[in-house]
């Protein structure tokens, strides 16, 4: 696929001298672009005119795999749409699957899903935050934070046996219970883990250089991010307060009290960079809210339904809506009465937040991309899926 | 002017803000693993007792029901099973289980019966050729594994099979112990 670029400017002449606009190439492979994606940049000195994001080298039809292997054969494969965050794609498969065939989750399956997925939050949002910090130019946080992912990496995997691509949900429930003083585990895990979110304050987001480099980079108004479907963080960074969690409830989450982080404009105006990156660091604080209460209320009982092997979930379509770290993730379902599904369509928040790059970059400058790609937490797989 | 020297002398403070974190941690433990050589324990001690590590399958208690090549996604398990006339029992004559297109997803251990085909911890299996990752179970066709009504008597199988059901025993059962081990941990 080849991107086109109208060059609508004139070539402008300054000081006697012919100048005329460069079009860069920034990607495929590019250490800030996190994964395979591609700008074609038209740049008129350091200041861009257009950046078009050339999307599609990640694409691996895993809405085609869908349709060939099964119902419960393709749960390990929603691991690969956002790797960063497995456990809540594999969330939202599950929900869709057990909405077409009418499966009844048990309750302490629920708060085991919640448990993984606000575990998988953080440790996406820790990514987030050290990338955001390298990206700009400091190294040192990003040590810190892949210290603190490992720890949670580490509790994954003693629950479900992987550490990036987990599959633990099954339809009707999840594989295997919390392991034997887990929630200990947890709890010992998060009581060291706050006062270090605290401590990425001091680290990063006070600093003056940094603030500076980011208050008022790139902003993203809320009529803006609502016409271009901004979902998730970076919605909520503009100053618009949704959340899925919160203002469409699914599974248990209307159990739990937590508050939902909106940009406040603190340093520089709502819906700048800086805003899109505080935002995600108090998010971590209040996943750790919901894990810890959901440990507390952790009810008895079974942690999986009595799903049939081969499950073919009656004919009709199902729409499911899943807030994950990069925003609402919706699944579009539709099952035919067979055993595989007949179309699986994902729309995802890296895909929306690609598309406002374009009309953000004029004006911008090009060192300031790698901050607003940075700070939109795109992650390429999660863009072409 | 004095907003301009204000923003240095803050830039310059917040510096040491940041310095000070990471000079505290000179005085707090490392974290650092000096990983393979200086383990004190092997590195597979230290895994999970549910690390989805390498395939690998307990011929003994292996029934050829083929009910993990169904549940496989990505068909990298092939079996092969024959019926002998003369003894009229099941003799499986292929197990192949490519782990070079395996993903790891555990999903052929959880229909297994006896917990046959399991999830080992090893994971350090880096070769020249794709080929060698082909793990080939059988070398002369073996019979299948009758589970008894009894239980098992055959002192070489029974530990086997031991082993099987506390691994299948790990999946979707809900233990009687497990829900007050974790709700009561904070």
């Amino acid at each position: 696929m080849s991107v086109e670029i109208e060059f609508t400017d004139d070539h402008g002449s300054a000081g006697g001298f012919a100048t005329e606009e460069m079009t860069l190439n920034m990607g495929p492979q590019h250490p800030s672009t996190h994964g395979v994606l591609r700008f074609v940049v038209k740049a008129d000195g350091e200041v861009m005119r257009r950046a078009v994001p050339d999307v599609g080298y990640l694409h691996r039809s895993i809405e085609k795999i869908a349709e060939k292997v099964g119902w419960h054969g393709f749960m390990p494969y929603t691991d690969r749409v956002d790797y960063v965050a497995a456990m809540t794609c594999n969330q939202a498969w599950a929900m869709a699957a057990e909405s077409l065939g009418g499966v009844e989750v048990p309750r302490r399956a629920e708060y085991c899903r919640v448990i993984a997925a606000e575990l998988g939050r953080i440790c996406s949002h820790l990514l987030a935050f050290g990338a955001m910090g390298m990206d700009i130019g400091a190294f040192t946080p990003f040590t810190h934070a892949i210290r603190e992912r490992e720890m949670i990496n580490d509790l994954l995997e003693e629950l479900c046996g992987a550490r990036l691509t987990f599959n633990y949900l099954r339809i009707g429930g999840v594989a295997w219970d919390l392991p034997p003083d887990y929630a200990h585990k947890v709890l010992r895990f998060l009581d060291r883990f706050i006062p270090l979110v605290d401590e990425f304050d001091d680290l990063l987001s006070n600093n003056k250089i940094y603030i500076e480099r980011l208050a008022d980079v790139a902003v993203i108004s809320p009529e803006m991010a609502i016409a271009y479907n901004l979902v998730g963080p970076n919605l909520r960074a503009s100053g618009v307060d949704y959340d899925l969690r919160r203002d469409r409830p699914y599974s248990v989450y209307p159990d739990f009290d937590f508050t939902v982080p909106v940009g406040k404009g603190t340093w520089g105006s709502v819906g700048d960079c800086w805003e899109r990156y505080i935002v995600r660091l108090h998010e971590m604080r209040e996943s750790a809210k919901i894990v810890r209460q959901a440990l507390e209320g952790l009810p008895g009982g079974p942690v999986i339904a009595k799903v049939r092997r081969n499950f073919k979930p009656p004919a009709g379509e199902v729409h499911i809506r899943v807030e994950t770290p990069r925003g609402d993730q919706s699944w579009y379902v539709v099952s035919d009465g067979s055993e595989r599904p007949y179309r699986v369509h994902i729309r995802t928040g890296s895909f929306s937040a690609m598309s406002i790059i374009e009309s953000l970059s004029n004006g911008l400058m090009i060192a300031d991309l790698v901050a607003l790609i940075a700070s939109l937490d795109v992650v390429a797989p999660e863009v072409d899926r | 002017m004095r907003e301009y020297v204000a923003n240095v002398v803050q830039a310059a403070t917040s510096i040491f803000d940041g310095l000070s974190v990471t000079f505290s941690h000179f005085f707090r433990e490392p974290y650092t693993i000096q990983y393979p050589d200086r383990m004190p324990i092997p590195v597979q001690d230290t895994l999970p007792y549910r690390y989805r590590g390498f395939l690998d399958v307990d011929l003994e208690i292996c029934t050829g029901c083929l009910a993990c090549q169904r549940a496989c996604p990505i068909d990298c398990i092939l079996i092969e099973t024959r019926k002998d006339k003369e003894t009229k029992s099941m003799l499986i004559e292929t197990f192949d289980i490519d782990l070079a297109k395996c993903m790891y997803c555990g999903l052929c251990t959880e229909p297994c019966p006896t917990g046959s085909i399991h999830h080992t911890r090893e994971f350090e299996g880096a070769d020249f050729s794709l080929e060698s990752m082909v793990r080939r179970f059988i070398k002369e066709p073996v019979t299948a594994y009758k589970p008894k009504k009894k239980g098992e008597d055959d002192p070489v199988v029974a530990p086997i099979l031991e082993r099987g059901k506390r691994y299948i025993a790990e999946f979707a059962d809900p233990k009687d112990d497990a829900p007050a081990a974790a709700g009561k941990g904070g």
